[in-house]
């Protein structure tokens, strides 16, 4: 075995594994663990219209936003 | 007639009450307005999946809503106080939701929100009922949300979020992904590790062991100094106040590990050891972990308890008129009024009217006490059956109730750790191999002018001394034991506590609801052969008095399937006891007095409570009751004596019914009539007096008394507030287990100092041989393993303790 193998081995792996764990840390900060319940029930109550549902939350806080934006837009 | 359930919050009701209604095949029943409201709300909403989702589960019917009250939400002072103005313009709430019973309710609760125009976010979360709302304030107002989420049955009143709350969960979350991170370097460093030993053991060449050395140093670095950061900050605040800690040792230990094992690395001389770096930064990390989830608790008991206290008064001006007022702009003088069942919020005089008050959460009494004119109510109280005006004479800050929970606020965040740290034979240790190591490079530097040598020596010093050993032989004892305890339905929230409550000298008992059963039960009973039981079983069952509720409960257990008959016209009279009339005679039930005022002679005086059944001309029956001791306090009190304790018993009850229990317990040295602050300072008095104190509770009036303890102990149903301010929870009430705690602390407080022996002799032999340079790396690499084992074994060793009892 050469070392260069090794080294392959070992690298892929541990980056491999650092991507899952980036991505539980993602989950974690962004709240998505913080209600177990919810967490297990998410799935139960999982259909299309949880999915417009969520769409029309998204939609909803880009009209803000841009409603913002206009308001704070400097007069000229 | 068979019991039906409701269409709409599946409680179960006879049909004859039930509101029937034709929904086009379906015929629907309800069992009020409110369901029926709800119901066809849901419907038009398209929300009726709803009802697929509760399944089983039941609900709270909604009350009718009252529309004035929505006001105050808009007000400017509410809102500065309870929202957040985000940056992005948006307000934003917390709230606690009232009524959830399940997850269909919180998943309704998010629809119907979201589904309201502008409201922007909206998450609730199920165990804790709490809500995040954030909405547009141009387009909402906040009453708006409040309406909605109550005309769907459910009600909910902000929370000051500014408490402690969000700090908390900020902390755990943080302490979280510390932990993630350093479990998945510990995972990835062990594999590699078994390669690296095997080739120790086996050969290796050395191109091989640098790749191995370091891809264990990429994976250490992120742990030792993103999870392992907050043991440099705690070694860092206690370098400021001039304290060797824990933290000390296990950053230092790690540090210098690490450092070396770098050297190691680079220069190919000697071996690496990145993975005891990891293993001590993790498990010291996961233990403080477990502390931050109890602190957690701690703060949101004490949330719910805020939450309840009602944030306006009715006032009476001048003119007569009524008006509603947030309990902040009530001054001294004011005239409030108060409702049957309400909670009283300001400390007051009445000035008209009379009724019971239940002050059960204050003094521990648990029978009612009559309050007329000019009686001084308390805050906490209830008022348990009458109109009343009262006037105030403290302003909301300075109330009773208020002055409670900001006792309880300080004592949570300040509660001295300091002194237990400096106590703790860690902490010296920890001093004398940092001075040993530094005394070896002095000296290695002084006999070899040799900078590189004496550097490493004193490395490998530190190294040998092994933060493996030293750092675990506490917090494996004291899991082991938390694992022990928590079996036998012992709680203990801080590892820390086990120490600190093997160390106590003197127990504190409350008496209501610790040594007693809270609740007062017959003893006695003397019933005439001319009164049916049943007629008695009726008329006491009309009151929710304790004494009522006692002889009901008596009455059950002497006769099997005991039915109530019906009883007309049944009266409560205040201070006095209640009647009725069955068929059509009359029956009277009550103290000494009413018997009295009926004109029916009464011989019989004994010390405890009695209550009378008559009819208009003769006694009927007599019973006797008492709050009794609850099962094996007797002899729980005679083992802790004889574990060498001091017992004192407080309560806020009279001294001779404290003087009678104190008796029958074994007690000699009791205090009564305190109130809670009484208590406390008593409590002060005793630690002052150098002694350690448990003390054991389980009300709101034992709260400050417990939070100034060194070690509280709450009682599993006991008052919520508690048990969050205690650092043990008993969850099934029982004395005895107070003894199994005393037992199981002692016994780690035992494993933890052999553990700690061990490691100093351990340390005895291996750090002179490190100091004079004479460490192979086989022997540190073996005697490092072996030392944490030894540890973890004799720590596990406290499983074996035996108990008195079999189960």
């Amino acid at each position: 075995m050469s070392s260069s193998i090794m080294i392959l081995m070992l690298s892929v792996s541990t980056f491999l594994g650092a991507l899952g764990l980036v991505a539980l840390l993602w989950g974690v900060k962004t709240g998505q663990f913080d209600d177990k319940s919810k967490f297990l029930d998410g799935a139960r109550y999982d259909n299309e219209e949880e999915l417009h549902d969520a769409v029309m939350m998204e939609e909803k806080q880009k009209a803000q936003k841009e409603k913002k934006k206009k308001e704070y837009r400097p007069a000229d | 007639m068979a019991d039906i359930k409701c269409t709409h919050c599946n409680l179960t009701f006879d049909e004859s009450v039930m509101i029937v209604e034709k929904d086009g095949d379906e015929t629907c029943y309800f069992c009020c307005h409110g369901c029926q409201g709800v119901y066809h709300l849901l419907k038009d909403e398209g929300l009726d999946t709803f009802y697929a989702k509760l399944g089983e589960n039941t609900l709270t019917p909604p009350k009718e809503s009252e529309k004035e009250e929505l006001e105050k939400y808009d007000y400017e002072g509410f809102q500065n106080r309870y929202t957040k103005l985000r940056e992005d313009g948006l307000r934003e709430i917390n709230l606690v939701i009232e009524g959830i019973h399940c997850s269909a309710c919180v998943w309704l609760n998010e629809k119907v929100l979201r589904k309201t125009d502008g409201v922007i976010e909206a998450d609730i979360n199920y165990t804790t009922n709490k809500a995040k709302v954030v909405w547009d304030d141009s387009a909402l107002k906040l009453s708006k949300i409040i309406e909605t989420i109550r005309s769907i049955g459910y009600n909910a009143f902000p929370y000051d979020p500014k408490l402690q709350e969000e700090y908390a969960t900020k902390k755990r979350k943080d302490y979280y992904m510390r932990i993630l991170v350093a479990v998945f370097g510990l995972m990835n460093i062990m594999w590699i590790a078994v390669a690296q030993y095997a080739g120790y053991f086996a050969g290796i060449e050395q191109k091989f062991k640098d790749i191995l050395s370091v891809a264990e140093f990429i994976l250490t670095t992120p742990v030792l100094f993103y999870s392992g950061w907050v043991f440099f900050r705690g070694a860092y605040y206690g370098f400021r106040n001039r304290m060797v800690n824990m933290d000390t040792l296990v950053a230092s230990g790690a540090l210098l590990t690490y450092l070396y094992s770098i050297y190691a690395m680079v220069t190919k001389n000697g071996e690496v050891y990145f993975e005891s770096v990891v293993m001590i930064i993790t498990f010291v990390l996961v233990g403080k972990y477990l502390e931050v989830l109890g602190k957690k608790q701690a703060v949101d008991t004490l949330d719910l308890l805020k939450s309840t206290i009602p944030t306006e008064v009715i006032k009476l001006q001048n003119n007569g008129e009524k008006v509603i007022c947030a309990v902040e702009n009530i001054n001294i003088g004011d005239i409030l009024e108060i409702k049957a069942g309400e909670k009283v919020v300001i400390d007051g005089k009445i000035v008209e009217g009379s009724g019971y008050f239940d002050e059960s959460s204050l003094s521990g009494e648990s029978i009612p006490i009559l309050k007329k004119e000019g009686d001084l109510v308390l805050s906490g109280s209830v008022c348990s059956d009458a109109l009343i005006r009262y006037e105030a004479t403290k302003d909301s800050s300075s109330s009773l109730l208020a002055s409670i929970v900001t006792l309880l606020e300080d004592s949570i965040t300040k509660k001295p750790k300091i002194e237990q740290i400096a106590n703790s034979i860690s902490g010296y240790f920890s001093i004398i191999i940092l001075l040993i190591a530094i005394v070896t490079f002095i000296g290695w530097l002084y006999f070899t002018q040799d900078v590189q040598r004496a550097l490493i020596v004193s490395i490998s010093v530190i190294v040998i001394a092994c933060p493996c050993a030293l750092g675990l032989a506490t917090p494996m004892a004291t899991l082991v034991g938390i694992g022990v305890a928590a079996r036998r339905g012992i709680l203990f929230k801080e590892a820390t506590f086990l120490e600190t409550m093997a160390k106590s000298t003197l127990v504190a008992l409350d008496k209501t609801g610790t040594v007693t059963e809270g609740k007062p039960s017959v003893i006695t009973a003397d019933i005439s052969k001319d009164i049916d039981p049943k007629l008695i079983y009726s008329l006491v069952s009309t009151s929710t008095h304790p004494i009522s509720l006692g002889v009901k409960n008596y009455l059950e257990s002497q006769f099997e399937d005991i039915q109530t008959v019906t009883i007309k016209d049944a009266k409560n009279i205040q201070g006095r006891g209640i009647s009725g009339i069955h068929g059509n005679k009359k029956v009277y039930g009550g103290n000494e007095a009413y018997m009295q005022e009926l004109g029916i002679a009464i011989t019989k005086k004994p010390l405890n409570s009695l209550f009378f059944i008559a009819d208009d001309s003769k006694l009927l029956a007599t019973f006797e009751l008492k709050d009794q001791l609850k099962e094996g306090a007797k002899e729980t009190i005679a083992n802790l004596k004889k574990l060498g304790l001091k017992i004192v018993m407080l309560t806020g009850d009279h001294d001779q019914s404290a003087q009678a229990i104190a008796q029958e317990a074994g007690i000699t040295e009791y205090h009564a009539e305190l109130l809670p602050q009484d208590k406390a300072a008593f409590i002060d008095g005793l630690k002052s007096k150098g002694e350690i104190v448990t003390m054991v509770g389980d009300g709101i009036n034992d709260s400050i008394a417990l939070s100034k303890s060194n070690i509280a102990i709450a009682m599993g149903g006991g008052a919520d507030v508690a048990i969050g301010v205690s650092d043990v929870v008993l969850i099934d009430e029982s004395v005895k287990k107070i003894e199994d705690a005393f037992r199981i602390s002692r016994r780690s407080y035992r494993a933890i100092k052999e553990n700690i022996s061990f490691s100093i002799i351990y340390n005895i032999i291996a750090v002179p041989m490190a100091i004079m340079g004479y460490v192979y790396p086989l022997v540190a690499a073996l005697s490092m393993s072996l030392s944490s084992l030894v540890v973890v074994g004799n720590s596990i060793r406290i499983k074996r303790l035996r108990f008195k009892e079999k189960n």
